[in-house]
């Protein structure tokens, strides 16, 4: 089976900055990809390159490959003109931005907004067919049909989330990405509307690219994972290999600095530092000023290859079958 | 002043209620809430947005005006019912600081470091020959060089350190409690474990009772001496972080405790899942305010409002009739079923 999207070496600069230095990934028909990193790692300019979406003062380069259901040819993204890209936009990848639902026009009624999206993107143009369309796309977000009438301010964040997505969906797309969707909404909330994903994933079959932070939101929602530093993915793989025995150094630390429930209280210690700046990362690999296990081999540049099944890192050292202690690792390292 | 003894209480909240007017109706945000923060304990508010646990934090620093109820500082009635006037309440706000969610927003883009960290010593009337070397400490105590920062606009900041500044900024005049409302829920893993190294370094440095007012359970679970538990106005349970969270006895904990996502893979869209949302303030439902979306509801819950009650483990309280050894075991069978 051929993949829906297929992205390689994606590259996003600013000024001769690397804000996104080299991303290949594919993304099969129906799969949900996590993609996980601190802010400032270049997932989000991932997304809206994908949508050819940036600001003037980024420029991209590299191959992405759309094969939506249906398309004889496949839609080389990265070739397209902006007129091109307003036709793949909405009907076959939309976009449901971090904070959207505060970019409802307060003074329209959602009905009214909706209908302008509707008609615009898709081929229902008639009042009837776009009222109706308004209609099961609320059935099928769960908000009831009557919250159309109202007015954004009306409804609570999670129903304004629900709206968004709902429009996400007015065009049927294979692919929806969604940047940090449940970030502003309070625990209940965001299980309700992960859950509504995950059903609409099944029932509509669609792709999913969901931005995160939020390792806990990931790998409740997602099949694999893509874990992002620096502007590179520095691991990937299925969510329960990354979970269960993470191969890059970043995504453990990571990993073991979240809580769990019921797991050991308490806090785990921090990574030390902070990402480097864009403008001038490190020699070699990106992480190894604040990597505890770094070693001279380090400063040559580690490719991200498969070091298990499906499971891809780029570190010198992987697999890492055992993780020795980071603090006791660290200490032996300055010592050498 | 009656010094309280060590593990006494820093702030007592007693059957405190808030109220707000909202479209011409009433609002009770915090409706018969009674609390003790002891000293130097770590205490957890969590809740849903709009159940009143900023409210609360508000009113704890007397912020607020109480409806009803009071607010005491070490056995000292501040705010609310029988409060001794303004001394209590700029004795209260030097003893307790408050820090905020978004260091985006509180901190004065006008100003530097220096005169952000400084300022609450001008407030309080710290002579001026101190200042420096308040200031420099404090800094020193969040992990910021004061050399390099001191000079600093907020802008030049990035999100971690500006929030340092604004825990500097409330350390400085050295207070016994500090309530943090959503301390790190706008900051990234890495800068968010940093930040809560610093405060819980200080708590135990010098003995500062903290509040964490939080959405975040697994947060408060790992970090939390105790945590209350709060729905439309009222605290429904309280104990313990570990009984709380590990052992929940009202169905809106347990809830609140399956909607976290844990980092596992999979399995966690097939949970039951609280519907619905949390009622308007303005129409606080009768009977057990929880009891439209309760998923164990039982015959008298539409009508009998519970009060906290001892459930499960030592100090555990919950405000649930199925705790009440007064309703009928056939009752909370069939709530079972």
């Amino acid at each position: 089976m051929t993949s829906l999207l297929e992205v390689s070496d994606l590259r996003v600069t600013h000024r001769g900055s690397p804000i996104v230095d080299g991303v290949d990934f594919k993304l099969d028909r129906g799969e949900a990809l996590g993609l996980a990193g601190e802010s400032g790692c270049g997932k989000t300019t991932t997304a809206l390159a994908l949508m050819k979406l940036l600001p003037p003062a980024l420029t991209q380069s590299g191959s992405m490959t759309l094969r939506p259901e249906g398309a004889e040819e496949p839609i080389n993204l990265g070739r397209r003109t902006e007129a091109g890209m307003q036709l793949v936009r909405w009907r076959h990848i939309s976009l449901v931005f971090q904070g959207a639902m505060n970019s409802l026009d307060p003074v329209q009624r959602i009905d009214a907004q909706m209908a302008e999206a509707i008609r615009l993107h898709s081929d229902q143009k008639g009042g009837k067919e776009v009222g109706r369309k308004i209609s099961d796309l609320f059935k099928t977000v769960g908000l009831p049909v009557s919250a159309a009438r109202r007015y954004p301010h009306e409804l609570s964040g999670g129903q304004r989330q629900r709206v968004m997505i709902a429009l996400a969906l007015c065009c049927d797309p294979s692919l929806v990405i969604a940047d940090e969707p449940t970030t502003a909404l309070d625990v209940v909330m965001q299980a309700q509307v992960l859950q509504l994903l995950e059903r609409l994933r099944e029932s509509l079959g669609l792709a999913l690219i969901l931005i995160s932070h939020d390792l806990g939101v990931l790998g409740e929602t997602c099949d694999r994972i893509a874990i992002m530093y620096a502007g590179r993915i520095v691991e990937t793989g299925p969510v329960r290999s990354v979970f269960d025995d993470p191969q890059h150094p970043y995504t453990k630390l990571l990993l073991d600095s979240l809580p769990v429930i019921g797991g050991e209280r308490g806090l785990a210690p921090p990574i030390p530092g902070a990402p480097p700046d864009p403008g001038s990362p490190p020699e070699g690999c990106r992480f190894r000023p604040r990597c505890p296990y770094a070693k001279d081999e380090c400063l040559a540049d580690p490719p991200l290859r498969e070091v298990a099944k499906g499971q891809s890192a780029a570190c010198h050292f992987a697999p890492w079958k055992k993780w020795p202690d980071p603090r006791a690792a660290a200490a032996a390292g300055k010592k050498a | 002043m009656a010094t309280a003894e060590p593990n006494g209480s820093l702030i007592e909240v007693r059957d405190l209620a808030i109220e707000f007017s909202a479209r011409g109706q009433l609002a009770r945000a915090v409706d018969g809430v009674s609390l003790d923060w002891r000293r130097g304990e770590i205490l957890g508010v969590v809740g849903e947005s709009g159940c009143g646990k900023s409210t609360l934090a508000r009113a704890m620093l007397a912020l607020v005006e109480p409806a009803a109820g009071s607010v005491s500082l070490r056995g000292q009635v501040v705010s609310g019912e029988g409060a001794g006037g303004r001394k209590g309440v700029s004795d209260l706000r030097r003893r307790v600081q408050m820090i905020f969610q978004d260091p985006y927003q509180t901190l004065n883009p006008r100003q530097r470091v220096e005169a952000i960290v400084t300022e609450p010593l001008r407030v309080q009337g710290v002579p001026e020959g101190k200042h420096d070397e308040r200031v420099r400490r404090a800094l020193d105590d969040v992990g910021l060089d004061p050399e390099r920062y001191l000079g600093r606009y907020p802008h030049q900041l990035s999100g971690g350190q500006r929030q340092r500044v604004a825990i500097a900024a409330a350390l400085v005049l050295e207070p016994e409690g500090l309530i943090c409302d959503e301390p790190v829920s706008m900051l990234d893993a890495s800068v968010r474990a940093q930040i809560l190294s610093v405060l819980l370094e200080l708590q135990k440095r010098r003995v500062l009772a903290l509040v964490f007012i939080t959405h975040d359970l697994s947060l408060a679970w790992s970090l939390c001496d105790r945590i209350a538990v709060m729905y439309l106005g009222r605290i429904v349970e309280q104990g313990s972080a570990v009984d709380v969270i590990e052992r929940p006895k009202h169905p809106y904990t347990k809830a609140l405790v399956n909607a976290v996502p844990v980092p596992e893979a999979g399995g966690g869209g097939r949970r039951e899942l609280l519907g619905g949302e949390l009622p308007d303030p303005t129409a606080i439902p009768p009977g057990c305010r929880f009891h439209p979306r309760c998923p164990r509801r039982f015959e008298p819950c539409d009508s009998v409002d519970p009060s906290l009650m001892p459930a499960g483990g030592r100090d555990q309280l919950a405000a649930c009739l199925l705790h009440d050894p007064a309703q009928s075991s056939a009752a909370k069978a069939a709530a079972d079923a």
